[in-house]
């Protein structure tokens, strides 16, 4: 609408977003889990009577803070840079609304940021040249900056599923910024906070097994055993409070987006409707496999767990989070921010303004029959694709509108977005796909380009001597 | 009589007659090396675990599976009516394809451990076979939902062995079931994906897990030249089979996440008089050798390159089957070097006629 589309051909642009946030949540999440683990463990190690254990424990922990330098402060800083450039590029009118709602709540974490940075710096190069309860407090200093980044980004994350009705009261009037806090507390908020704290310990005792499985257990037995015990037993909170705080999560979330969920479970016997479904049984079940993985292979045999069992375990990890991830971003649908603007950009009260002008008028970026462009109903219709429908689809790739719409003729594309411009209350793609806007000549041009895509002219009978 | 009881009077009256304790005894004195390469022990588990999966799903499969002339329809029920019918058929073809890599990766694994030197030529020979099986397999199921892709492919699938002198065409012709792929063909194939294939497969794959078992795993050389006193081990029950099973756990969550978020899909009914889609090509697996008696074809044309190409091509494969008998000595030297060399050379072949075939695909 306001700015230019960014096209991305086969994988869409959702997926550029999707694997940039999934492996900087692997890491950010790890940077605020990690952070509590890393002081808890120091002071665990000062209180121990036996000095070689608490000299040796020590020395692994100035081995793990080095690996978490590295993984946090260089990929996790990379990736979360890399996510702002891709949602910016992707979904600028998103993103265009988040900044000016949360600017100072952005401010607030770029702060946390740096203190974070600084501190984990210093914490690691001051590791025995110190004074030991100083170091053990830059440690408590690094975990408070962390998870206060956490506090804030997950009011701004929570807001986009459940502004709630304070700010959409204001939205569009000029005067949102007044119901930052309203907007920030929303009632997504608390489940969704203590919810990604469970995943940041999970993921903090997952992490931590991979630089405990490379101490060599025939040499050190004691040390081994004690560590990897140790770290298998930060999974286990959020193992058994998620369930409950899934269901508190699940219950404040708008009746209207709950209606994918439930969708989705109707339908999941003939597989239509289900991906939010079936990614949330995935979760289930990935987590519940970490459990029993970590258990058996890690707590019942800690001086033979290797590194290759470590990898297995944070592979599955990457599938719950991802999982976790994609979930949560579907259940938003159809809506980028929760009733107020849909996935493609459009806000929700323009929806009128664009049936009866066009979807075209309000196109800054894109051909509008002024000047010298192109005449063809085609440019136009492949216009209102890229507008309107690529922010989920691509034409030959992912959610592939070629293989969506294979089958039908050019009257069954219109029929099909006719059904989709009109958006009656008893729709299934009213709970997960935005409405069809613009006027009658708009879907007739959108109609007209992708017949072309998916039925495409046969080519012309070579001649029979051209044959010869 | 309480029940710790009968169940022990139960158990004594089947050890009696099927010698149960000898079982377990073995069990307990199995043991299982322990190394920096161990993590390659479990491959053949998971290929094993994923085969399972494959009986499991294909039996399912088989009570709505219709061959002949209803094929496409009868797949088109079960992925779209039969309740979870779209499930149990990604999870079929799914665990399919990562069956097959976990065969590949355990196939290098072992060559490069070396494990197939004496006493272990059978063990090679006999996975070797059910690699090639598995693939017969893999070749034969693809063409089961007669959709447009998988008719195609096996056109020109079928098209390879016409090459082989004088008896290239009788063989194409009598897994055709005609001179065309057609309903015949179908017919053949489900034959022989679900009876002749797991006739020869399972009393395979019964005799190499029994040579697993009677000759223990292979170390890699490095290992085999440390003494025995610096060598580690774990009994295989239960701390072996406990981390085996632990990876058929995560090799379910992996074909559940495939098969669950990337449902196979099913495409236009196959129409032998409607030309043939842009980008039609083989399975991954059989991209390589494609590619490669392609690029061969291209390098010597006509029938002469076509039958030297399959000449090439089968020496490879020959020399790569009969590596226990060129590459028998322990003794780390020339000769061991030789074959790693091959081995990598292979490696390297696969995958980058894999990715040429994928790169060039019009």
């Amino acid at each position: 609408m306001n700015y230019p589309f960014w096209d991305i051909p086969h994988l869409g642009s959702g997926w550029v977003i999707g694997l940039i946030a999934i492996f900087h949540v692997m890491i950010s999440q790890f940077a605020v889990g990690g952070g509590l683990y890393l002081p808890m463990a120091e002071r665990k190690a000062q209180r121990m009577t036996d000095p070689v254990m608490r000299a040796e424990w020590l020395k692994q922990l100035v081995n793990h803070s080095k690996f978490f330098l590295l993984l946090t402060g260089v990929f996790g800083t990379v990736s979360g840079v890399g996510i702002w450039f891709a949602i910016g590029l992707t979904h600028p009118e998103a993103t265009s609304t988040l900044i000016h709602n949360f600017v100072f709540g952005w401010a607030m974490e770029w702060v946390f940021f740096l203190v974070e940075l600084t501190t984990i710096a210093v914490y690691y190069s001051t590791w025995n040249r110190i004074d030991p309860k100083l170091h053990l407090k830059v440690g408590w200093v690094y975990a408070v900056a962390s998870v206060f980044t956490l506090i804030i980004i997950n009011g701004i994350l929570t807001f986009m599923l459940t502004p709630g009705d304070a700010w959409l009261a204001v939205a569009g009037t000029g005067r949102e910024a007044g119901k930052f806090w309203e907007a920030f507390f929303n009632p997504t908020y608390w489940p969704g906070l203590l919810l990604r704290v469970g995943v940041c310990t999970s993921l903090a005792g997952i992490w931590a097994l991979i630089t405990s499985s490379r101490i060599d257990g025939d040499k050190q037995p004691a040390l081994k055993t004690s560590l990897v015990q140790w770290s298998v037993k930060w999974l286990m909170p959020s193992f058994v409070a998620t369930p409950l705080l899934l269901l508190w999560y699940l219950f404040m979330v708008p009746q209207s987006q709950r209606a994918l969920l439930t969708l989705g479970i109707d339908t999941i016997g003939a597989g239509t409707f289900s991906a939010v479904t079936r990614i949330a049984l995935i979760i289930v079940i990935t987590s519940a496999t970490i459990v029993g993985v970590a258990y058996y292979l890690a707590y019942r045999n800690p001086v033979e767990f290797n590194l290759s069992h470590a990898v297995s375990v944070l592979l599955l990890a990457l599938i719950a989070t991802g999982s976790g991830e994609y979930a949560r971003e579907m259940l938003r649908k159809p809506y980028v921010i929760g009733n107020w603007m849909y996935s493609n950009g459009v806000r929700v009260t323009y929806v009128d303004r664009l049936n009866q002008q066009g979807y075209l008028t309000h196109s800054l970026w894109t051909w509008n029959g002024a000047g010298n462009g192109p005449a063809s109903s085609y440019s136009r219709g492949e216009a209102i694709f890229r507008g309107e429908c690529a922010s989920c689809h691509t034409m030959g790739g992912y959610r592939s509108l070629r293989l969506l719409l294979d089958g039908r003729d050019r009257a069954g594309i219109g029929n099909f977005l006719v059904m989709l411009h009109d958006y009656k209350p008893d729709s299934p793609y009213r709970r997960f796909m935005p409405p069809l806007v613009g006027t009658r000549q708009d879907v007739d041009d959108l109609t007209n380009y992708l017949n072309t895509q998916v039925n495409p002219p046969a080519p012309k009978k070579p001649l029979l001597t051209a044959q010869k | 009589m309480t029940s710790k009881t009968i169940t022990t009077s139960a158990y004594e009256w089947v050890d009696e007659r099927l010698g149960l304790s000898e079982l377990a005894a073995f069990a307990r004195h199995k043991t299982v090396p322990v190394h920096s390469q161990s993590f390659w022990y479990y491959w053949g588990g998971i290929s094993l675990f994923l085969f399972l999966v494959q009986c499991f799903t294909g039996v399912l499969l088989l009570v709505y599976y219709r061959p002949g002339a209803e094929a496409y329809e009868s797949v088109r029920q079960i992925t779209f009516v039969m309740h979870f019918g779209w499930l149990i058929r990604s999870a079929h073809s799914w665990s399919a394809n990562l069956m097959l890599f976990a065969i590949f990766v355990h196939m290098f694994s072992v060559f490069f451990m070396k494990a197939y030197r004496k006493p272990r030529e059978f063990g090679w020979l006999s996975g070797m076979a059910l690699l090639g099986l598995a693939t017969v397999f893999g070749f034969s199921g693809y063409l089961l939902p007669m959709d447009e892709l998988s008719y195609f492919a096996t056109k020109v699938g079928l098209e390879i062995p016409v090459a082989i002198p004088f008896i290239g065409p009788v063989i194409a012709d009598m897994l055709r079931g005609g001179p065309e792929v057609s309903e015949f063909t179908v017919q053949r194939f489900f034959a022989l994906h679900v009876v002749v294939l797991p006739a020869l497969f399972l009393p395979l794959l019964g005799f190499h897990l029994w040579l697993v078992q009677r000759y223990g795993n292979a170390v890699p050389p490095r290992e085999e030249s440390k003494p025995l006193s610096e060598r580690k081990n774990i009994p295989f029950m239960p701390s072996f089979l406990r981390k085996d099973l632990a990876m058929w756990l995560i090799s379910l969550n992996i074909l559940a996440l495939l098969a669950s978020v990337f449902p196979w899909t099913l495409g236009k009914q196959a129409d032998a008089l409607s030309p043939a889609p842009l980008g039609i090509h083989p399975e991954w697996y059989f991209m390589s050798p494609f590619e490669m008696l392609k690029l061969l074809g291209n390098w010597l044309p006509g029938e002469f390159g076509e039958i030297a190409g399959l000449l090439l091509f089968s020496l490879g494969i020959a020399l790569w089957v009969l590596i226990p008998f060129y590459d028998s000595t322990r003794e780390s030297g020339q000769r061991g070097r030789t074959a790693h060399y091959f081995g990598l050379v292979a490696v390297i072949l696969l995958l980058a006629t894999t990715a040429i075939g994928y790169w060039t695909i019009r």
